[in-house]
């Protein structure tokens, strides 16, 4: 593909630090090793990371002045972000843009407003939503307002492609006999991916004990109350197994009161907080790595580990039973007897020597990588640049689809936005936009450096 | 193609990313799983407690009109909230026979007799403070608010029935109901003149709003023909006094009734036809612990 330019749209993004950032950064830095030109646009964080950074490798990071809300989502305002991304787009000569997330607004803005100048857009979502409460239902319905006009979907697994799909009403009337509803064949499954060079594994230690690792955020949603009912049971049953618990969270308490009620705190190490960059370090302690989620997208946790050596058990939930070949990962359905059977089954293949850490490692290394994502990711935004683009009128005609309420609400902000676009080109012309003309040159850059010292 | 599509991300496959082999697309997905249909009876007599709790609502109002305007004797209403008190207290000690032992029920009996006594004499030295609560207000707010807060009980009461031996849960919107109602009845008692009006109305109100939502609980048990009978009764009671003092009021109350006895079930039987559950391997799973 020849190299084009690209901007990264996202309320997830460094500083933070969690599975979105860590993909919108790994497929900015592959897709630049691989020529392209590519910037991230996300909105400020506290308490001065404003304007323009630059991250390695020249990676250009545009914070936009906006005020996350909640869990460092920006509010859906439509038409603030118009100006903005106008002025950026114009004067770094973007010609796709890429938006993260479904509870990013800044994306979904993106792909609003990108048509108006002519450029194409994608948009990759990275988790799954129910249908039945109140926060999907809206969500839902303001994503598939925004996806009724993406050139592109991506998802990250299987199951959350069937997932995206329903929530963001990508299918079409087909001409099929009898005429029925079709998936929109722009709909694309790339999975995450992981540096497999930081999870090498290390020798086991020469003793009896197995080590059990737990590592997340200790929350609901991952399913902690299955593990505090568990523990005990496994360690009563095994007495060679000891666990060792990484993470934060409400509910590190439980965990905390399981091991006193049970006296078990010689069997079971507690961690607390855990930076990124220790995650191999504790890993390659264990043998077995238990995650007892009860949704999960991709679960990179789950491939971390298993990149590390270590044998996995976990609950059959989302896109878990995609990810890994039967013979690395062991299954239990989300109820306490079940988990306590495969961590059994676990315990008993790796003390018969059948998982092999580093044979495990060598095929992980095969499995993912991120040079594989960005060509797949190359060869999406290939087919979006040969497909036609959608007229306006197109564009009016399939969001008035989106229900009755609903479509009309999409339409209006639509137009509006059309109307706002062209008060932006007369009020800031094309021509006073100072555009950019020097690119990162990174032998310059070493150059300079070799100046300095 | 070559080889077999699978639904995996481990293997690198010969299909394209956005390859979808048609039938196995969306297979896990479940329709209505969980579903069990309405039909139109029992749900006519669920709504049975909506319609009682509606219909005591509007024979107090009218019992109030009555004592302001004077056509009703106070002392008629203190002997008429004594004699529901222990007509009301036999039915729940005969709906209660099945449930806690006996020592218990005599503790039980001792505790509500005291109580009783205690509210009682509470409302009667309590009385001349509420007679002039609200004399400075107007009488216009009075009546505005007390209608928001009757409606805030309507809304917020706790319309369930409790299962054979099964606790009362008490749940925070039931008691917000009952603060809700016994308010607005603290508000509508200070436009009265004397203080034995007084007293008659909030006793009636404690009977009305705090005693008899609990039996209406209980009375969940019994079988559907006292239910039914038992609504009809204070259906017939709530028109008959409120037909004396209103045509207009009486005809709106009744078609309410009705509509939310006989059209608002019908609405919800026909609706169900729209219902479009789904659940797949996305949802959140419930996780199943013993104990």
């Amino acid at each position: 593909m020849l190299p084009t330019s690209i901007a990264m749209i996202t309320d997830f993004f460094h500083p933070n630090v969690g599975g979105v950032e860590n993909h919108v950064y790994m497929l900015s830095a592959n897709l630049i090793r691989r020529g392209h030109k590519v910037i991230v646009i996300t909105h400020s964080h506290q308490p001065d990371r404003v304007g323009v950074r630059w991250l390695v490798p020249s990676l250009k990071v545009y914070y936009i002045p906006f005020v996350p809300i909640a869990s460092s989502a920006t509010l859906p305002e439509f038409l603030t972000f118009l100006p903005y991304l106008r002025t950026i787009l114009i004067r770094e000569h973007i010609h796709l843009i890429h938006s993260h997330a479904s509870l990013s607004s800044l994306g979904h803005e993106g792909i609003l407003h990108s048509h108006l100048l002519g450029v194409r857009s994608v948009f990759t979502d990275h988790s799954l939503f129910g249908f039945d409460d109140a926060a999907s239902i809206l969500t839902n319905k303001l994503m598939a307002g925004s996806l009724k006009n993406v050139d592109a979907v991506i998802c990250v697994s299987h199951t959350g492609r069937e997932n995206t799909v329903l929530r963001g009403e990508l299918f079409e009337k087909s001409d099929t006999d009898p005429p029925g509803l079709s998936v929109r064949d722009s709909v694309y499954v790339i999975p995450n991916a992981l540096v497999p060079e930081r999870f090498q594994p290390s020798p086991p230690p020469p003793s009896e004990i197995i080590t059990i690792v737990v590592l997340g955020r200790l929350v609901y949603r991952k399913g902690i109350d299955l593990l505090v009912a568990t523990a005990p049971r496994i360690c009563q049953k095994f007495p060679n197994v000891r666990f060792l618990i990484g993470g934060d969270g409400p509910k590190l308490i439980d965990i905390l009161q399981m091991r006193e009620k049970h006296l078990l705190q010689d069997r079971i190490e507690i961690l607390g907080p855990v930076r990124h960059n220790d995650v191999r370090s504790i890993l390659v302690q264990g043998a077995i790595y238990m995650n007892t989620s009860l949704t999960e997208s991709f679960g990179i946790a789950i491939l971390e580990a298993a990149c590390a050596g270590l044998y996995v058990v976990s609950t059959r939930v989302g896109g878990v039973p995609e990810i890994l070949p039967k013979d690395m990962i062991s299954f239990a359905n989300p109820d306490e007897d079940d988990v306590c059977r495969a961590v059994g089954e676990a315990i008993k293949i790796v003390t018969d020597g059948k998982h092999d850490p580093l044979r495990a490692h060598e095929l992980i290394k095969t499995f993912y990588d991120w040079d594989s994502v960005a060509v797949r990711t190359e060869a999406v935004y290939e087919a979006v640049f040969r497909s036609p683009q959608m007229e306006l009128w197109e564009r009016m005609k399939r969001t008035m689809q989106l229900g009755l309420f609903a479509g009309p609400i999409y339409t209006i902000i639509l137009i509006v936005d059309c109307l706002f676009f062209l008060f932006l080109e007369w009020w800031m012309p094309r021509e006073d936009i100072d555009f950019v003309r020097e690119h990162w040159k990174q032998d310059m850059f070493e150059e300079m450096c070799q100046e300095a010292r | 193609m070559s080889t077999e599509w699978e639904k995996v991300l481990w293997k690198r496959q010969d299909h394209p990313d956005n390859h979808i082999v048609p039938g196995s697309f969306l297979s896990s997905l479940k329709k209505n799983a969980n579903f069990r249909p309405y039909t139109y009876w029992p749900v006519v007599l669920l709504s049975c407690a909506i319609t009682q709790h509606v219909a005591t609502i509007f024979i107090f109002v009218s019992v109030f009109v009555r004592l302001k305007e004077n056509y009703l004797d106070p002392h008629t209403l203190v002997w008429i909230s004594v004699c529901c008190f222990f007509a009301g207290y036999l039915s729940w000690e005969l709906l209660d026979r099945t449930g806690a032992g006996r020592e218990h029920r005599r503790a039980n009996r001792v505790k509500a007799a005291k109580s009783s006594i205690l509210i009682f004499l509470a409302l009667m030295s309590l009385s001349p403070v509420l007679r002039t609560l609200t004399a400075a207000t107007s009488s216009d707010s009075i009546w505005a608010l007390s209608a928001t807060l009757f409606g805030v009980n309507a809304l917020l009461a706790d319309y369930s029935a409790i299962s054979l031996g099964g606790e009362v849960h008490e749940r925070l919107t039931s008691v917000l109901s009952m603060n809700a109602a016994i308010s607005a009845s603290v508000v509508l008692a200070s436009r009265l003149a004397n203080d034995l009006a007084v007293f008659a109305l909030i006793l009636f109100s404690v009977q009305a709003f705090a005693l008899f939502p609990r039996l209406r609980h209980r009375l969940g048990l019994c079988p559907s023909t006292l239910r039914l009978a038992f609504t009809a009764v204070l259906f017939a009671v709530s028109i008959l006094i409120t037909g004396s003092l209103s045509r207009t009021v009486t005809w709106i109350y009744a078609a309410v009734q009705l509509g939310v006895t006989f059209l608002a079930p019908a609405v919800l039987v026909w609706a169900q036809k729209f219902k479009n559950e789904i659940r797949g391997p996305w949802d959140v799973a419930i996780p199943k612990v013993n104990c």
